[in-house]
């Protein structure tokens, strides 16, 4: 039963995903975004197969790696300019590991077939204590991974399982959510997810989880792993009955749908908390972090940062709750990394750490590099960039991260607004459809400098509203980075 | 030849008196431009002439008619070479061949070791015996000769080959075109398309022994396709007859055929226009058709061509042309053209892309319906190609065949058909002015031999059956026969000649020479042990990979008294080896030298398997298994001295040490403590900086562990030890699954394979059960069961590692929580088996549950606690008794009742 990893990952990651298939274009910001935002690459030693999946930051500052071969590496050194890394194996004989927590002297890792707390009893710097904590979901099939949280401030890691064979769900919670206790108790939390990647919490605690496009997911997203919530794929329905505490949805999606009508007949379904729209913003989101680095990277503090495999790029994210629902938008950051991206992390002294690898060049991913560490830093010289985009009740808030030109800012004609959503089905993935384009009543743009608020006659209910800001300038007259952003509308306010 | 140099033998060597004067004087008669038989060893060697005349008689197989008395077994019987086997030659070669060798061997493969049998016959008489003997070989066996057509494609990749893996070593090396480049001293081919089929020289290049026994022509073998390939580029120029030639192409076709990202994939003979013709196709495939239509009436023809691409030229003139798009279907194309009667020239290139792709070619003409192009109308060439005929026997003509094979002498050396030819004088008393050696025509084998030759073989005869040489002299014997000196050098006798060395080709080249060129052969028994060079020599083992030209086998029987030769042979001045007892700091010191932090022999050198740097030299793992200590020592004070051309430095150079602070800086103890740590070989300790890219996981001095996917499930835990023992833990089920010795696993990433041998599987299950009755089946996951094991009260808790990094397993059952540890252990003979130890620990009394140790179809039970399961002997230690629960399968139980604490329970695995 040797199972062809390559397969795997394409699978999981890019399943209509063809050799000769165009990976789409570049945002084509590389060069603007390297003036604010090098990239660092941290060398690895020839010996050292170092495939990034989980990063963690130990105690003593140095950075973790747990890799796709089942190693943990510390590597003290990573941080500095220029990188002077020395590797230190501590763990090993793990299977693929995309995810680290260190806490409480021990290293919590989620491989594809349990939560691992590993510790180093003897003090020799290697581990030698492997204590599973739960490896209580089904594992029987090659597509059938987990990737885990940070622990939460309850100690618990959160670990999402990918369906079988990314289709259907064959062994037990394929396609959910899980929380795993200190003690090693196995929570179910919620069902319907496909694909997942990353799992982690927003600046308010709220545990997010990456989803892949595919059936019932008309594109890559953002979901709120709401205790008891139906994500979107009902593949995985079938697994309530070993879930006492939560109750069975009494419906099942139609297909051929809209997220926006199935949510009010299915109670438990809640809707994605940011899209991506294919392509233009990633294709294979894998993993993201929360920006705590208070101001060291940049102007973006308590937003989250996310890796796209294929496109070997970095995206942000920004999340408000509306009427109780979880929604936000996104926006380009970075583009040009050097190999498919897996995971991040930001360091102590507030650098993004971002790291992964290719499977084979039969799939096309944007870096060529078989497998790469490598180092965003925030050279100190602001970008001029959407800073975040906020709903109100008759429109929406803009802030950017400089002053604007105010002249230009007040003309109507600088934005251009346009809206659509995605067919919520059976079938994999989505196109764009729908499309409106909301009209611009008003424009004011706010004491501080920084904001302007668009007042539209509608803002449409489950639609990403799509925003090209290109013309507004700095007040020094420089342009955007990035021109673009998504805003995803769960809920409108009511206020 | 000059009467001089003649006499300059007469002087050293008596027994030339022998040699009549009237025998000397003929031969100086001889033309210069016989083709005399070729053996390439002795083109190149520095040999003694009375030698090469012993390795000529030999090669001849003068002793097979002129028989020895001798019964020694180094009689010249043993060592001559035998000739080809002649039964199954109707499968083997082309019977116009066989026909025409018979006739003029020397006119048909020129410098070949075959003598002409029929010199003293002549024209139809020649001709009529020719053709009876070819009757009687055909008749032996199977009489199947066919032709194969070749395969273009193959055939370049062949041409590398021929030249990269060692053919050309002792075969002319070609140009493109096929020109031999060195003709004089190499091993001649002849015309080998006109003898062999693809099928008969793939056939017997896989196994040269079974018709030439005596290992002349070695077994290369070549694994792959590079047989294959080898064989369709030497047959390139067969003939077949047939519709049309393609070669298909494969990649971004768009680019064109010659595109660096299109690959040729194969080539051959269709039938015709149909895409099922040529087997199975692949999208981005190109194909290139080139034929001759038969056109049966002049006028204006029509080609109807439905295709996503292609390009289509009839009688020289491009008709259609339409390039490749994948954002479309299939196009509809008609042109049309004025042909004359008779054979037309196709060249139709098709693109298989786009949509839905598929192919279809149509004619239409006078008198002519349109329709696919029938095969009856194409063919490969506008001239006939002859059909090899099935070759018809003639009973008549296989009797007098073989009467006349029997009459010739042919039984005297191709003597597998167990027939007798009538005797010629025997060896000692031959009269070197009569017969084969002499000018004059008889009814005795022709060799053309040129002047040299004869002269060596005078020389040799008298003493031909006295085996005085000595060892020296024996192994240059042999070392010329077998042509070692066409790839490796010895510096007394020859080497790899100076136009050859070009054709050494290599995998890594910043190794330099030594990493294309096989390595000399000079003082190699001082410096190999002889098991190591029996290891090469008769048993396949190869240490240098990246050298491109393969280690051919010439069969144990014809070479295995090398190796004792080449120890007897080889010396070298002793080195001066220190005594050590102090062997722990010794092992450390050399551990630490071989490491990134001492001399960094791993940044060149593979370590166990594992390559740190580009380089990949020669694993050190292996080095004391190989190597002489002695050898080892003095190589390592100076490495230049035994290959002028090494990239390896001198660590000691003028015999100091550069690194004065370990083991006082001396010299001789710090190379003695690298052997010393190497003597450890695969269970070394790992040195610093070892890489951990390679897929192979080799276990050396502490145990190494790799979970994943596996052939026994998802959850495997495999452990390898270092006493070379390892198992696979189920950690979903708690289970044992497998047992085996020697290497441990191959990896890729969360998926592992036992390597190793004597593997002994486990089937699925969890351990410990309460059966209700003694006919409850124990319970097992199946397909619904999807809370299985937890459902049984089992949960996995890890493992925890001891000093030597061996694992425990921690489990849960119910109440009961289980350590479970597996330790290596030698028994009285010295045969490792495992002990398992499994501790319970409980706060309360436990109800009695089993433990189901092992399941069998065969189980014997020797004693309450003691079973053998197929290779498996299962021995319980302590109090409890195994009960063995009869059924399909049997299942060995032990009861076992848990009171409050502690309890253990030990195990032994030995098979």
């Amino acid at each position: 039963m040797r199972l062809s990893s390559l397969f795997i990952w394409a699978l999981i990651f890019s399943h209509s995903l063809h050799a000769d298939e165009d990976l789409g274009a570049m945002w084509g910001s590389a060069q603007e975004e390297s003036k604010y935002y090098p990239i660092v690459t941290i060398p690895i030693p020839t010996g050292v197969p170092l495939q990034p999946g989980g990063f963690e930051i130990l105690p003593d500052g140095r950075l973790a790696v747990g890799t796709r071969r089942g190693d943990i590496y510390f590597i003290k050194g990573a941080f500095e300019s220029p990188p002077k890394p020395e590797y230190h194996l501590f763990a090993s004989g793990q299977d693929e590991t995309f995810a680290l927590s260190w806490k409480d002297g021990a290293m919590t890792a989620t491989s594809w077939g349990e939560v691992t707390r590993i510790t180093d009893n003897d003090g020799d710097g290697v581990a030698d204590s492997y204590a599973t904590l739960s490896n209580n979901w089904g594992y029987s099939e090659g597509h059938e991974f987990a990737f885990g949280s940070k622990h939460d401030p309850e100690g618990n890691i959160w670990v999402a399982l990918g369906l079988s064979g990314s289709y259907e769900s064959h062994s037990l919670f394929r396609g959910w959510a899980v929380k795993v206790t200190p003690r090693g108790q196995m929570i179910p939390v919620c069902s319907g997810l496909r694909s997942p990647g990353g799992v982690g919490a927003n600046a308010q605690g709220v545990m997010l989880v990456i989803e892949s496009q595919g059936p019932w997911n008309g594109c890559c997203s953002l979901k709120h792993l709401k205790p008891g919530a139906f994500l979107g794929h009902p593949a995985s329905y079938n697994w309530y009955p070993y879930a006492p505490e939560l109750k069975v949805p009494a419906l099942e999606p139609q297909t051929d749908s809209r997220m926006g009508l199935e949510k009010k007949r299915i109670k438990e379904l809640v809707p994605p908390v940011v899209r991506f729209p294919y392509i233009k913003m990633g294709r294979s989101i894998s993993g993201f972090r929360l920006n705590k680095t208070e101001g060291k990277f940049g102007p973006f503090d308590n937003q989250l940062f996310l890796s796209d495999y294929s496109l070997s790029l970095i995206m942000r994210a920004t999340t408000e709750e509306i009427n109780g629902v979880w929604q936000g938008a996104c926006y380009p950051f970075r583009e040009g990394l050097a190999t498919g991206l897996m995971n991040l992390e930001f360091s102590p002294k507030g650098q993004l750490m971002a790291g992964g690898f290719t499977t084979s060049s039969q799939w096309p991913v944007r870096g060529t590099e078989p497998f790469a560490l490598q180092r965003i830093d925030w050279n100190g010289i602001p970008p001029f960039e959407i800073k975040m985009i906020n709903i109100k009740k008759e429109g929406f808030l803009i802030t950017f991260t400089k002053r604007i030109d105010r002249e230009i800012a007040a003309k109507p004609a600088s934005y251009r607004i346009i809206t659509y959503t995605h067919v919520y089905q059976g079938d994999y993935g989505s196109p764009e459809v729908d499309h409106t384009t909301p009209k611009i009543l008003g424009v004011e743009p706010l004491l501080d400098g920084f904001s302007v608020f668009l007042r539209l006659d509608k803002i449409v209910e489950d639609h990403i509203h799509d925003f090209d800001l290109g013309k507004i300038h700095s007040v020094e007259g420089g342009n955007l980075v990035h021109n673009k952003a998504y805003y995803t509308v769960n809920e409108i306010p009511r206020l | 030849m000059s009467y001089l140099s003649v006499k300059h033998f007469l002087d050293i060597n008596s027994i030339f008196f022998l040699i009549p004067l009237g025998f000397l004087l003929f031969l100086s008669w001889v033309p210069s431009s016989v083709a005399e038989p070729v053996i390439a060893g002795l083109i190149s060697s520095r040999m003694e002439s009375f030698l090469k005349g012993q390795i000529l008689i030999e090669e001849l197989n003068c002793v097979a008619c002129h028989k020895s008395s001798s019964t020694s077994p180094e009689s010249l019987t043993v060592r001559s070479k035998k000739s080809p086997r002649l039964a199954e030659i109707g499968s083997r070669v082309n019977p116009n061949y066989l026909e025409a060798f018979i006739l003029d061997p020397h006119g048909t493969h020129p410098n070949t070791t075959m003598p002409d049998m029929l010199l003293h016959l002549e024209g139809e008489e020649k001709k009529l015996v020719a053709t009876s003997l070819t009757h009687f070989l055909l008749s032996l066996k199977k009489n199947d000769f066919s032709l194969q057509a070749p395969d273009a494609v193959a055939a370049q990749l062949g041409y590398k080959l021929f030249h990269s893996r060692g053919c050309a070593a002792c075969h002319s090396p070609r140009d493109a075109r096929g020109l031999e480049l060195l003709p004089k001293n190499s091993n001649p081919l002849g015309a080998l398309e006109k003898k062999y089929s693809f099928k008969s020289l793939v056939h017997f290049l896989r196994q040269p022994h079974l018709s030439r026994p005596s290992g002349r022509m070695p077994d290369l073998r070549l694994g792959g396709q590079d047989i294959e390939r080898i064989a369709h580029y030497l047959l390139r120029e067969t003939r077949v007859p047939g519709s049309l030639s393609y070669t298909q192409y494969r990649g971004s076709v768009w680019e064109g055929l010659e595109s660096e990202q299109v690959t040729a994939e194969r080539a051959g003979l269709v039938k015709d226009f149909a895409l099922e013709s040529v087997g199975q196709i692949h999208h981005h495939t190109g194909i290139k058709y080139e034929g001759w239509i038969q056109i049966p009436r002049s006028g204006r023809y029509l080609f109807f061509l439905k295709m996503n691409a292609g390009s289509l030229l009839v009688d020289g003139k491009q008709l259609l042309h339409q390039d490749p798009s994948d954002r479309r279907g299939v196009k509809h194309l008609e042109a049309s053209t004025e042909l004359g009667e008779g054979w037309v020239r196709i060249q139709f290139t098709y693109f298989h892309t786009g949509h839905d792709p598929t192919l279809s070619l149509e004619m239409a003409g006078p008198s002519f319906d349109r329709q696919a192009i029938p095969s009856s109308m194409l063919s490969i060439s506008d001239k006939t190609i002859p059909v090899l005929k099935k070759f018809e026997l003639d009973p008549e003509r296989v009797a007098r065949g073989q009467l006349q094979f029997v009459q010739l002498g042919c039984a005297h050396c191709h003597n597998d058909l167990q027939l007798t030819s009538p005797s010629a004088p025997a060896l000692v008393d031959l009269n070197i002015s009569k017969g084969c050696l002499s000018q004059s025509k008889g009814a005795w084998p022709k060799f053309n031999l040129s002047l040299d030759q004869k002269k060596w073989i005078a020389e040799a005869l008298p003493s031909i059956e006295q085996f005085t040489l000595t060892a020296q002299q024996r192994l240059h014997k042999s070392l010329v026969t077998f042509n070692c000196i066409a790839c490796h050098e010895r510096t007394e006798l020859g080497g790899i000649a100076a136009e050859r060395k070009v054709f050494f080709t290599g995998t890594q080249g910043a190794l330099g020479d030594q990493g294309r060129l096989p390595p000399p052969l000079s003082q190699v028994g001082a410096k190999l042990k002889p098991e190591a060079i029996a290891d090469v020599l008769l048993h396949g083992k190869r240490h240098r990979n990246y050298v491109d030209a393969s280690m051919p086998h010439f069969g144990e029987a014809n070479v295995s008294h090398l190796v004792e030769l080449f120890s007897k042979v080889d010396t070298l001045e002793t080195a001066s080896i220190p005594q050590v007892t102090q062997n722990l700091e010794f092992k450390n010191q050399g551990w630490e030298m071989v490491g990134s932090d001492g001399l960094n022999c791993i940044a060149c050198h593979e370590f166990n398997g594992q390559k740190s740097g580009e380089i990949s030299a020669l694993d050190l793992v292996s080095v004391t298994a190989r190597l002489k200590k002695n050898w080892f020592h003095l190589y390592m004070r100076d490495p230049a001295r035994f290959h002028p051309t090494v990239i390896m430095p001198s660590y000691w150079p003028d015999g100091q040490s550069t690194r004065p602070k370990s083991l006082g800086g001396d010299t001789a103890k710090q190379i003695e403590a690298v052997w010393l740590y190497l003597e450890e070989g695969g269970r070394a300790k790992k040195p610093n900086g070892l890489s951990r890219q390679s897929k192979e996981l080799r276990v050396s001095d502490v145990t190494e562990i790799y979970r994943g996917r596996s052939s026994i499930g998802y959850r495997g835990i495999a452990v390898g030890y270092p006493e070379r023992v390892n198992l696979v833990f189920d950690s979903e089920e708690m289970a044992l699954r497998q047992l085996w010795k020697g290497d441990f696993v191959s990896t890729d990433f969360g998926s592992f394979h036992p390597r190793g041998t004597d593997s002994i599987l486990f089937p699925s299950g969890i351990p410990f059960h309460r059966l209700k009755s003694m006919e409850e089946n124990w319970p097992y996951k199946g397909k619904k069961r999807y809370s299985f094991p937890q459902d049984h009260g089992y949960q996995f808790r890890g493992y925890q590692l001891d000093a030597q990094r061996r694992p425990t397993f921690l489990y849960v059952y119910g109440d009961i929580s289980v350590e479970d540890f597996f330790e290596e252990s030698r028994d009285a003979q010295g045969i490792i088996f495992f002990k398992r130890t499994l501790t319970f620990k409980t706060m309360s009394q436990q109800l009695p549950f089993y433990f189901r140790v092992a399941i069998g179809k065969k189980i014997i039970q020797r004693s309450k606690q003691s079973f053998g399961i197929d290779q498996l002997q299962l021995r319980i230690l302590g109090d409890p008794p195994g009960l063995l629960r009869e059924g399909n399968p049997s299942e060995i139980l032990i009861p076992l009742t848990l009171s409050e604490g502690r309890t253990t329970l030990t195990l032994e695995y030995q098979w």
